[in-house]
């Protein structure tokens, strides 16, 4: 029986030939071809999709860089040392501290050279804390999230249809600093959606279509590196124990491309691998809120040269929990959503139990909770969560792309005039709700949660947050009709496991040695320079560092 | 507000143009993101489509009331959104061909805002304008919703062709109204100019009897 072909094989002919490829158009792939560039290689940047800019382009925009040069230009204190001293909280533990010292080493480098070199123009959100601002040592009250200024779309000339003009995660059209100033997530009624209106007519763009978009415009209309679209890296191309190559496929055909100085990796997670994401991140059900396009190519392609897998503890996860609104999709998808109402005002979260179980208003801390184990039963007692909200909530806040006063899809919203009708409706224990209700509202009305302490974090505050409350993320549930939705977990891309990279971003090969000519950034690379922690923003200034450092170890720096 | 007006010709006369207009049941399928319809009697419908914005697409159900029937010309209608804040309406228009009227296809967008009932002057299209309407048009063409009519045929010697003119108008409620109505003008023409030339390229291709395929 003839064996099947070998596709790491040298092919008989390259049909292209350049210094370094990017696999992936993201944030980490096209910093990593700037920085080539720059450094007097050829490069080519490849991507699956048919739109450039990857998660990056889909998501917030934010970059989490500590004691950023934009915050000093407002006189905003901070310094390295309490940088790394928030890092290491972040990471308790569990980081390489390599791998920690090199990214934290080389952020503000980057970062800076995007704007001086390649125009990226940072603007720093100010007032919007680190996550475990106050108590982490080392956090900061804010300042240290840089977004990006409007990009006008229209500058990136034909790839302007491909790439991304808007996320439907985040209304469009809005700074960051717009955005906390309008009032946050809770307002959102009360944005000023003629200037939006105005915006997204002239397409100038914000967030993360904002951010990806001045990156594509500095690599493809400002270098000519040149893009493929709709052109998925198939397999690596090995020569003597180093990738010297890929094949990829376009238009039903091979491509076989070689890369005289590297390959670098940089294709995301594995969120749209729904049976890896369960079994990787050891959770029964899966969804993501990424472009369809995440499959763990990175984790099959250099697993079959031999690269070693790294994980993280899941506890460093972006994971949120959320819904799919029926009727909305993405790229052919359904559409999910995370849910931040929960962090509002006349709303919580309960299990089957009808108990809260954690701060609805911070992820971080909802996350670990749902992962919870029931030894006794074999159970994982929180799961599924259900976000309740009353007709106060209603009347005030948003659930997901439906306004106060627009109905509710019943496929997707529970209602009953009483708590317990509601409960037995979704099924979980009446008398339960009703005690944790009574629980609830007793203090919600003064204000106060001191079960979980909702609304105690600033960083909540100010996302999710009604500044018109004495507790901006707590109010009563009280008021009927009362409604329920049941959630599902909704990842943003971020996952536990990835390609073990070294201090210039070369993936590692199982004897520990690196793999020549191979390179992973962004999400393909483990998250080990982060180690048990998660911050907004750093998945993206991680994407820019380490595409940045390997594009300039590629080029010999 | 956004508003878009689209004029075509063609060779079929007006009055099997007609008969063919006068029952959704016909066209239906052309219209864009077509999903469902539903008639309740003689001048009320549901119709449930796609409205596809490029980066998502959501299903948008709308309650459609005719209001008024003045064939074999014209039919008037309003529309409301059911699961979304929204409202509007429209005509078919449909005339007797001139011979030295011909017009070979002609659309136009109305600027946002306007409401009177009589067309605005159709005001300098942006840039950006014409770049959405092209992507729409492309991602049509993509999904073969778009009848190929790249030069509509003229009416027959005599006068025996015809006019089509489809106006659809969609005005966006609740607080996001502008940025609603922004991300939806740009779709308004392609719209309508898929809803007239997929009728008029079913009736030139002599199936006037038959209903929109399935």
């Amino acid at each position: 029986m003839a064996s099947a072909p070998d596709p790491t094989a040298v092919p008989a002919r390259w049909d292209v030939e350049v210094d370094l490829v990017a696999v992936g158009s993201g944030l980490g792939g096209v910093s990593a071809a700037i920085a080539a560039h720059d450094r007097g290689l050829s490069a080519l940047v490849l991507e699956k999709a048919p739109r450039l800019g990857g998660v990056s382009g889909f998501g917030g925009g934010e970059v989490f860089v500590p004691n950023n040069h934009k915050l000093r230009e407002l006189g905003i204190a901070d310094s390295d040392e309490a940088g790394r001293a928030y890092f290491q909280f972040l990471s308790a533990g569990f980081a390489n501290p390599a791998l920690q010292a090199t990214l934290l080493a080389n952020m503000k480098p980057a970062i800076e050279y995007m704007e001086k070199e390649a125009g990226v123009r940072w603007i720093a959100v100010e007032g919007l804390p680190d996550y475990y601002y106050a108590d982490a040592p080392g956090s900061h009250s804010g300042g240290r999230y840089l977004s990006v200024d409007l990009f006008d779309g229209k500058s990136l000339g034909a790839w302007q249809q491909k790439t991304y003009p808007m996320t439907p995660h985040v209304p469009p059209g809005a700074l960051h600093r717009e955005m906390y100033a309008w009032g946050g997530l809770a307002c959102v009624t009360k944005w000023d959606y003629e200037l939006i209106g105005q915006r997204l007519g002239n397409d100038q763009r914000s967030f993360g279509p904002g951010l990806m978009g001045w990156f594509v415009k500095a690599a493809m209309m400002d270098r000519g590196i040149p893009a493929h679209v709709s052109t998925p890296v198939r397999s690596l191309v090995v020569d003597g124990g180093a990738v010297v190559g890929v094949r990829a496929e376009q238009d039903g055909r091979e491509l076989c491309v070689r890369a005289r100085k590297g390959v670098v990796l940089a294709v995301g997670g594995y969120d749209w691998n729904r049976e890896l994401a369960k079994q990787f991140e050891a959770m029964p059900d899966w969804n993501s809120a990424c472009p369809p396009y995440l499959h763990g190519d990175h984790l099959v392609m250099a697993g079959e040269i031999g690269a070693a897998i790294a994980a993280v503890p899941p506890t460093d996860l972006a994971l949120f929990y959320g819904y799919s609104i029926p009727g909305e999709e993405s790229d052919g998808h359904p559409l999910h959503r995370s849910s931040w109402e929960c962090g509002c005002p006349h709303a919580l979260w309960v299990n089957r139990a009808g108990r809260r179980f954690c701060d609805e208003s911070f992820y971080k801390d909802y996350q670990p909770r749902l992962r919870e184990w029931d030894g006794q039963h074999q159970t994982m007692p929180n799961l599924p969560p259900f976000l309740i909200f009353d007709q106060n909530y209603r009347d005030r806040y948003p659930l997901g792309s439906f306004m106060p006063g627009q109905p509710l899809p019943p496929e997707l919203v529970t209602q009953a005039d009483t708590p317990r009708a509601l409960a037995e409706q979704l099924g979980i224990d009446p008398d339960g709700l009703e005690r944790t209700l009574a629980r609830f509202n007793e203090h919600a009305r003064r204000g106060e949660d001191p079960d979980f302490g909702k609304g105690s974090r600033p960083w909540s505050v100010r996302l999710t947050g009604d500044q018109s409350y004495p507790n901006p993320c707590v109010g009563p549930v009280e008021k009927a009709p009362f409604y329920g939705v049941r959630l599902v977990p909704v990842s943003v891309g971020i996952n536990s496991h990835g390609l073990r990279t070294d201090e210039h971003a070369r993936v590692q090969h199982l004897r520990g040695r690196p793999i020549g000519g191979l390179y992973a950034v962004g999400n393909s690379a483990a998250l080990l320079d982060m180690g048990g922690g998660y911050q907004s923003g750093t998945s993206n200034m991680r994407a820019i560092t380490w595409g940045w450092i390997a594009g300039r170890h590629a080029a010999g720096a | 507000m956004a508003e878009a007006r689209y004029t075509t010709s063609t060779r079929v006369p007006a009055g099997q143009v007609w008969d063919f207009v006068q029952d959704m049941d016909h066209w239906a399928r052309f219209v864009m993101g077509y999903q469902a319809h539903q008639k309740n009697s003689d001048t009320e419908s549901v119709w449930t489509l796609k409205g596809d914005l490029g980066v998502m697409s959501r299903t948008l159900t709308f309650e459609v009331l005719i209001t008024e029937w003045n064939g074999p010309s014209q039919v008037r209608f309003t529309l409301r959104g059911v699961n979304e804040p929204m409202s509007g309406g429209g005509a078919f228009t449909i005339e007797p061909a001139a011979a030295e009227a011909s017009v070979a296809g002609a659309g136009e967008i109305v600027a946002a805002g306007a409401t009177a009932p009589a067309p605005a002057p159709a005001p300098r299209k942006g840039l950006l304008m014409r770049w959405l309407e092209a992507l729409a048009r492309w991602f049509l063409r993509l999904l073969g919703g778009r009848a190929q009519r790249e030069a509509p045929p003229a009416p027959g010697a005599g006068g025996a062709g015809s006019r089509l003119s489809f106006e659809l108008r969609i005005d966006p409620g609740g607080p996001m109204a502008p940025m609603v109505n922004a991300m939806i003008k740009p779709l308004l023409l392609p719209a309508a100019e898929q809803l007239a030339d997929r009728i008029l390229a079913h009736l030139e291709e002599g199936r006037a009897g038959e209903g929109a395929p399935r």
